[in-house]
C-alpha cells in the first residue's frame, strides 16, 4: 500500500482502500467491423455516469471498452474518440463470426484478468477481482452474451434498461440486510420499463450483506435498449489505452461452429418511405374489417404499414392471410422492432407505450388517430384526431384521395 | 446397430394469456393480474413444439419442466397437450419465491439433470422470452451452470443422431441493420431456445402417421397427467438454499413506479374526428408535408 501513496489517482481524496471492483466495462458489438448503433450510445452514457461518478466519489475510474473479432484493431481508436478510456481487443480467427460459449468465455477472461486490470489502473489494481459495472446491449446477441457471462461470473443482470443512476442508497432488506438499515455506496439503479410500457421497475444488484447468507454481487450489470441513450459527440482528439488481449481458448471452447452465415435484407422498406401508417389494439372491434380501412388509407398516402408489438403477438383469432401478414414481428415499430424517422407518422389505435414512442419519435411530423384523448401518445404527436378509426379514415381517406385527384389534374 | 435413445428436456412458463378478450389492462394502462387468466405461455409453446417434433422425428423421450407455484402444473398439462410428454415436472417450494433469473436457473439446473429418469437431457429447449418477466435470460443462464452451449432463436434444427450433433439455423435482428440467418453444428448435449416464429414442418407420410398417433396418445395422457407429474421441492432437487430464492438472488427489485410523462417535445393541435371541415385541413396538411419533402 505504500506505493500508493506517490500514486496520483490514489492520493486524491480518500482511497486509502483499494477497491476489488472497479470499472465500467462495455462490451460492445460490431457486424463485420462496424459497431453497431447501441454500442456507441453504450458508451455515451457510459461516459458521463463515469464523469459524474469520479467527481463525485473523487475518483478516477474509467470506461472500459471490450471487442471481440477478427482484425478489429482498427475500431479501438474509434470507440476512444466515442469516448473509452481504454479499449480491451482480443483479435483471433476463430472469434469472427459471434458464438455464445467462446466469447462468454473470453469476456470472462478479460473481467477477470488481473493483469488488464494492471494496465488499466496501474497502482490501484491489487485488489482487482472484477469490474464494478458492465453494459451489454438488448439484442439478441447481446441478451444471451450477458445472461451467460453473469452466470459465469455469478452476479445480477437487468435487462432491458432505458435509465442508469449511480447513487448511495439505504437499503432495508429481509434478506440482504436481515432487515437492518445498510447504506450501499454506488449502487447502479438500473430502470426497466415493464411490457406494458407504463411501469418502471428499479432494479438493484446488491451485495448480501445478512451475515448468514454473505455473498458479494459484482458486477452490477444490465442490458441496456438500443436507440435510448444519446452517443457522444464524436472527439477526434480524445486519447486512451488500447490493450491488446491474448485469450485462452481450448479445443472444447471451438466445438459450435458456424457453417453459414447469410444477411437478409428486408422487404418492408421503412427507410425510403416518407410516410408510415402504423396501428395498434385500436382495431379490435372488427380487426378484418378495419384492416381493410387502414390499408386503403396507407394506400392513398403511399405509405407503408407499421404496427405496434401485441399486435405482432396475433391477438385475433382470424383466418385472413393477407391480414395476418401485416402481423408480423417485422413489422413492428419500437424498441423490440424497428426505428424508423419518415417524414410523417401516423398512428392509429396505439396507446403510445414508451417503448413504442422509442421507436418512431424522431419523426417529422406525427399524427395520432385515438378515441382516448388521454392515451400517452397525446403528448408525443403534433395533430391529435380525436374520435373511432371506423369513422374518421373513410373521410380522411376520401379527402386526400381528392385533393390527390386535383393536384393531378393541375399538373 | 441401434442408435442411443434421444432424451429432450424442455422447460416452461406459466404466463398470463396476453390475447385479446383475455388479457385485462387497469385503468392506468397496466396488467391486471387478478383478472388475467394464466396460461402456457406463446413463447414456452414454440419450445414444447420444438420438443414435439424430436418426439415424431427421433422418437425422443421427452420430459417438461416449470418453476412455480401448484398451480403451475397447469402450464405443464397443456405442454403434454401439445408434446406428447413423457414426464411433467413441477419445482415448487416456498422458498424457491422472489428468485432473480440467476436463482431460477439454479432451481432449472438441478430439475434438467432429474429429467428422464435421472439421465437428464440431450438437448434442453426453452423459450424465447417470457410475456411477463421478458428478461430472455433464464435460458441462457441455466444453460450455462449446466455447462451445455447456448444456441439462441433456433427457427429450424435436425439431429445426427449417430453422430450425437445438431445442425441448428438461428435468426439474428440486428435492429437498424439487417437480419442474419446463421446454420450451426454442435456436439450434443446443447440447450437452445426456439425462435418465436419457430413451426415444425412434417413432410412424408410416416411423418403425418406418427404426428397422428401422438396427439392422440398426448390427449390420453394429459386427460390424468398428474399421473406423469412428479413435483420436487428444494429437498428433493438437492437445492442449497443459499443459491435459490431470495437469498440466492444477486438483484431486487427497489421500486415499481409510473413512467413519468416524458417533456411534450411537440405541440398538439387536437381535431374533433366527427368534423369534417377540420380533418379536411389534416387531409391538406398531410399531402402538403408529401409533396414537399424530398424523397430521402
Amino acid at each position: 500500500m505504500s506505493g500508493a501513496t506517490q500514486n496520483s489517482e490514489a492520493s486524491v481524496g480518500n482511497l486509502a482502500r483499494i477497491e476489488s471492483y472497479q470499472h465500467l466495462y462495455v462490451v460492445i458489438e460490431h457486424e463485420e467491423g462496424v459497431p453497431v448503433p447501441v454500442s456507441l450510445e453504450m458508451l455515451g452514457e457510459a461516459r458521463r455516469l463515469m464523469d459524474n461518478f469520479n467527481v463525485r466519489y473523487s475518483s478516477n475510474e474509467k470506461v472500459v471498452a471490450v471487442v471481440l473479432g477478427d482484425n478489429v484493431r482498427h475500431l479501438c481508436q474509434e470507440l476512444i474518440r466515442f469516448g473509452a478510456d481504454v479499449v480491451v481487443y482480443a483479435d483471433n480467427h476463430s472469434l469472427k463470426h459471434y458464438t455464445n460459449l467462446l466469447y462468454t468465455k473470453i469476456i470472462c477472461q478479460i473481467a477477470e484478468d488481473k493483469n488488464v486490470a494492471r494496465s488499466i489502473s496501474p497502482n490501484r489494481s491489487e485488489n482487482y477481482k472484477k469490474p464494478r459495472y458492465m453494459f451489454f446491449s438488448a439484442d439478441n446477441t447481446g441478451r444471451h452474451l450477458s445472461s451467460t457471462v453473469l452466470a459465469q461470473l455469478e452476479s445480477g443482470l437487468a435487462s432491458d434498461i432505458n435509465k442508469l443512476v449511480i447513487s448511495d442508497l439505504e437499503i432495508r432488506h429481509e434478506h440482504k440486510t436481515k432487515g437492518q438499515p445498510v447504506k450501499f455506496e454506488k449502487t447502479l439503479e438500473m430502470y426497466r420499463p415493464d411490457f406494458s410500457g407504463f411501469l418502471w421497475t428499479t432494479i438493484l444488484c446488491l451485495d448480501n450483506r445478512n451475515p448468514a447468507i454473505a455473498r458479494e454481487y459484482h458486477p452490477q450489470s444490465c442490458s441496456i435498449i438500443p436507440g435510448v441513450f444519446e452517443p457522444i459527440t464524436k472527439e477526434d482528439q480524445r486519447t486512451g489505452t488500447i490493450i491488446d488481449f491474448e485469450p485462452q481458448i481450448s479445443g472444447e471452447d471451438l466445438r459450435i461452429k458456424v457453417l453459414s452465415r447469410n444477411i437478409i435484407k428486408s422487404t418492408i422498406d421503412f427507410e425510403s418511405c416518407k410516410i408510415i401508417v402504423s396501428y395498434g389494439r385500436g382495431i379490435r372491434d372488427s380487426p378484418e374489417d378495419n384492416f381493410k380501412l387502414i390499408e386503403q388509407f396507407a394506400k392513398a398516402l403511399n405509405a407503408e404499414i407499421g404496427i405496434s408489438l401485441p399486435i405482432s403477438k396475433r391477438p385475433y383469432q382470424t383466418k385472413d392471410q393477407h391480414l395476418l401478414s401485416y402481423m408480423i414481428p417485422e413489422r413492428v415499430i419500437g424498441t423490440s422492432g424497428r426505428k424508423v424517422s419518415p417524414v410523417v407518422y401516423i398512428a392509429i389505435g396505439i396507446s403510445g407505450a414508451v417503448q413504442h414512442l422509442a421507436g418512431m419519435k424522431e419523426s417529422g411530423f406525427v399524427v395520432v388517430i385515438n378515441p382516448d384523448s388521454d392515451a400517452a401518445f397525446r403528448d408525443e404527436c403534433d395533430i391529435f384526431i380525436k374520435g373511432r378509426l371506423e369513422e374518421v379514415l373513410p373521410i380522411l381517406t376520401e379527402q386526400i384521395k381528392k385533393h390527390m385527384l386535383m393536384i393531378e389534374k393541375r399538373a | 446397430m441401434p442408435v442411443r435413445p434421444l432424451n429432450v428436456g424442455v422447460i416452461v412458463k406459466l404466463e398470463p394469456d396476453f390475447s385479446e378478450g383475455n388479457v385485462s389492462y387497469n385503468p392506468d394502462g397496466t396488467l391486471n393480474r387478478a383478472e388475467t387468466k394464466n396460461i402456457l405461455g406463446p413463447h414456452s409453446a414454440a419450445a414444447t413444439l420444438a420438443a414435439f417434433y424430436c418426439k415424431v422425428k427421433y422418437d425422443a423421450k421427452v420430459a417438461i419442466g416449470t418453476m412455480g407455484p401448484p398451480i403451475a402444473n397447469q402450464a405443464l398439462r397443456q405442454a403434454q397437450l401439445i408434446s406428447n410428454a413423457d414426464e411433467l415436472h413441477l419445482y415448487s417450494d416456498r422458498i424457491f419465491a422472489g428468485a432473480d433469473t440467476l436463482a431460477t436457473a439454479e432451481v432449472l439446473r438441478l430439475g434438467v439433470s432429474r429429467m428422464n429418469k435421472g439421465l437428464g437431457a440431450d438437448i434442453v429447449i426453452s423459450g424465447h422470452r417470457a410475456s411477463d418477466g421478458e428478461t430472455g435470460q433464464t435460458g441462457p443462464q441455466t444453460a450455462w451452470k449446466l455447462s451445455y452451449p447456448f444456441i439462441g432463436n433456433v427457427i429450424d434444427f435436425h439431429i445426427d443422431q449417430e453422430g450425437r450433433s445438431i445442425y441448428a439455423k438461428r435468426f439474428i435482428s440486428l435492429y437498424g441493420f439487417y437480419d442474419v440467418i446463421e446454420e450451426i453444428q454442435a456436439p450434443l448435449p446443447v440447450f437452445i431456445s426456439a425462435d418465436p416464429s419457430y413451426k415444425p414442418s412434417f413432410n412424408t407420410i410416416s411423418e403425418r402417421l406418427s404426428v397422428a398417433r401422438n396427439l392422440n396418445e398426448a390427449r390420453n395422457k394429459a386427460d390424468n397427467f398428474e399421473k406423469y407429474l412428479q413435483v420436487y421441492n428444494s429437498e428433493g432437487l438437492g437445492a442449497d438454499p443459499r443459491y435459490v430464492g431470495l437469498p440466492g438472488s444477486p438483484t431486487i427489485v427497489y421500486k415499481v413506479e409510473k413512467i413519468p410523462k416524458a417533456k411534450a417535445k411537440r405541440r398538439v393541435e387536437f381535431v374533433d374526428g366527427n368534423d369534417t371541415v377540420q380533418l379536411d385541413m389534416v387531409a391538406k396538411k398531410l399531402l402538403q408535408l408529401m409533396t414537399e419533402a424530398p424523397i430521402k
